[in-house]
C-alpha cells in the first residue's frame, strides 16, 4: 500500500485526471483505505466541475476595443431620437451620431446635434479627425454652436497609453490659433472630452490634436473645415 | 470614492458624457461578452449582444431596483432575454442560424445565467493565482496534459509538477471560498 506523504502530492494530479494509469490506481486504492486523504481529495474534487464552467468564459477572450466606443456611441446616437420622439410636429431630420466605422469615410458629416428634452435645436457638425503622417490616433469631434464659442464633444483612440502626455485642441485660422483646452489619454489610449473654446463657428478653419511637450509640440490629429 | 454600480445605473440617463456608461461597460463587457459568445458561438452576434445590452440597460435604467438583485445579476436578466430574441430572429432566418435546429431550443439560453457568473468567478479566481499555479492548472485541465507531459513540456522534475498543482488546487478552492463560492 502506498503511504500518505506519497499520496499527497498525487492528489491535485489525480483529481484533474492527468496520472499516469498505474498512478491513478495507486493514488484510488489508497484512497479507499485512508480517511485522510480521502478528506483531502474530497476538498478539492469539485474544483473540475467549477473549472469547466470556467472554460468558455476563459476561452471567450475579451471583445474587440473598437466596441466601446460602437455601444456609447449607439447609447449617444438614441439622446437625440428620443428628444424628437418628444417632439412629434417639430421638423426633425433624422439624427444618428455614426459609428466609429465612419470614422475614416468621410471629413466633414453635417449633422444636427439636438439638445436635451425641450430645447431648441443646436446646429452642429460632426468632424472627422484624421491622424497626422506617422501618427495612428483616430477620432471625432462633435461641434456645437454658441454665442460665445464652441462646445466641442472630442472622441480620439489609438493614442499612446501614457498618462504623462498632455495634449491640446486647437482651433486655427490663417494667422491665429484658439486653444479649446487639453487632455490626455486613458489607460486604453484613448479620451473623451467635452471642452470649449472661445472660436466662434466660422472663425477657424482647422482643428488640430498637438501634443505638448516643454520644448516642442507635434501634430497627432487633424480636420480641415 | 468610486460610486456604486447602483448609482452608476442612477445616472446614466442624465449623463450626457457617458462616462457613467463606459465604467459600467469597463466593468462588465467581458463577462457579458463571454456569455453572449457561450450561448451564440460567433464573436460578431456575441459583440452586437453586449451592444444590445447596454442600450437596453440605458433605456430601461430607470426599472432597475436595487433591492432586487444586483447590476450584475440584472444585465445578465437583459443579456438572457436578448439571447432569446437573436435566436429568435435567427430562427426566422434559417440562413443565419446560430445553432443547428434541434441543438438548442429556442428560448433556452445555455448556459444558465447562474453558470456563466459562477463560471466568471471561477476565472476572475485564477487570475488571483501565482502565474505558476495558474500555469499547471490550464495545461492539465483546460488542454488535458498529463502530469508527466508538462513535467517535459516545461522542463521540470515530475514531482515539481505533482505538488504545484496540488498546491495550485488547493489555493484555487481557497480563492474561491473567500469570494463565497463553494
Amino acid at each position: 500500500m502506498t503511504g500518505c506523504d506519497h499520496v499527497r502530492p498525487e492528489l491535485g494530479g489525480y483529481v484533474l485526471g492527468a496520472l499516469e494509469p498505474e498512478e491513478e490506481a495507486a493514488v484510488r486504492e489508497h484512497l479507499a483505505t485512508c480517511s485522510e486523504c480521502a478528506a483531502e481529495h474530497a476538498s478539492v474534487a469539485g474544483l473540475p466541475r467549477l473549472l469547466a464552467l470556467a472554460a468558455p468564459m476563459a476561452e471567450a477572450g475579451p471583445p474587440a476595443p473598437a466596441l466601446e466606443e460602437r455601444v456609447l456611441d449607439a447609447i449617444a446616437g438614441e439622446r437625440p431620437q428620443r428628444a424628437s420622439r418628444r417632439r412629434p410636429r417639430l421638423l426633425r431630420p433624422r439624427v444618428l451620431v455614426p459609428a466609429v466605422a465612419a470614422l475614416a469615410a468621410v471629413a466633414v458629416a453635417v449633422v444636427i446635434a439636438v439638445g436635451g428634452a425641450g430645447e431648441e435645436r443646436t446646429p452642429g457638425f460632426e468632424v472627422a479627425l484624421q491622424p497626422v503622417a506617422g501618427q495612428s490616433a483616430t477620432g471625432r469631434a462633435v461641434l456645437a454652436s454658441a454665442d460665445t464659442g464652441i462646445k466641442m464633444q472630442l472622441w480620439v483612440r489609438g493614442l499612446p497609453p501614457d498618462p504623462g502626455i498632455v495634449y491640446e485642441v486647437q482651433c486655427d485660422a490663417p494667422g491665429w490659433t484658439a486653444s479649446a483646452g487639453t487632455f490626455r489619454a486613458d489607460s486604453h489610449g484613448r479620451a473623451y472630452v467635452v471642452l470649449n473654446t472661445a472660436a466662434r463657428r466660422g472663425e477657424y478653419d482647422a482643428i488640430r490634436v498637438v501634443r505638448r511637450s516643454r520644448s516642442s509640440s507635434t501634430d497627432v490629429l487633424q480636420a480641415h473645415l | 470614492m468610486a460610486p456604486s454600480d447602483a448609482q452608476l445605473i442612477q445616472r446614466v440617463r442624465a449623463d450626457e458624457t457617458g462616462e457613467a456608461m463606459r465604467a459600467l461597460y469597463r466593468t462588465y463587457s467581458g463577462e457579458l461578452y463571454g456569455f453572449a459568445l457561450n450561448a451564440l458561438g460567433e464573436r460578431g452576434a456575441a459583440e452586437e449582444l453586449v451592444q444590445e445590452v447596454f442600450t437596453r440597460a440605458w433605456r430601461h435604467a430607470a426599472t432597475y431596483d436595487a433591492g432586487r438583485g444586483s447590476v450584475r445579476t440584472w444585465l445578465y436578466q437583459i443579456a438572457r432575454h436578448a439571447i432569446i430574441d437573436a435566436r429568435r430572429r435567427a430562427s426566422v432566418r434559417p440562413s443565419l442560424a446560430l445553432h443547428a435546429p434541434g441543438e438548442t431550443d429556442v428560448g433556452e439560453a445555455s448556459p444558465t445565467i447562474e453558470q456563466a457568473m459562477l463560471g466568471w468567478q471561477v476565472v476572475a479566481a485564477l487570475e488571483r493565482l501565482s502565474p505558476e499555479h495558474r500555469q499547471v492548472i490550464r495545461l492539465a485541465h483546460f488542454q488535458g496534459l498529463t502530469m508527466r507531459e508538462i513535467a517535459e513540456r516545461c522542463e521540470l522534475p515530475v514531482g515539481t509538477v505533482k505538488s504545484r498543482t496540488w498546491y495550485a488546487l488547493r489555493s484555487l478552492r481557497l480563492v474561491l471560498e473567500e469570494m463565497g463560492v463553494r
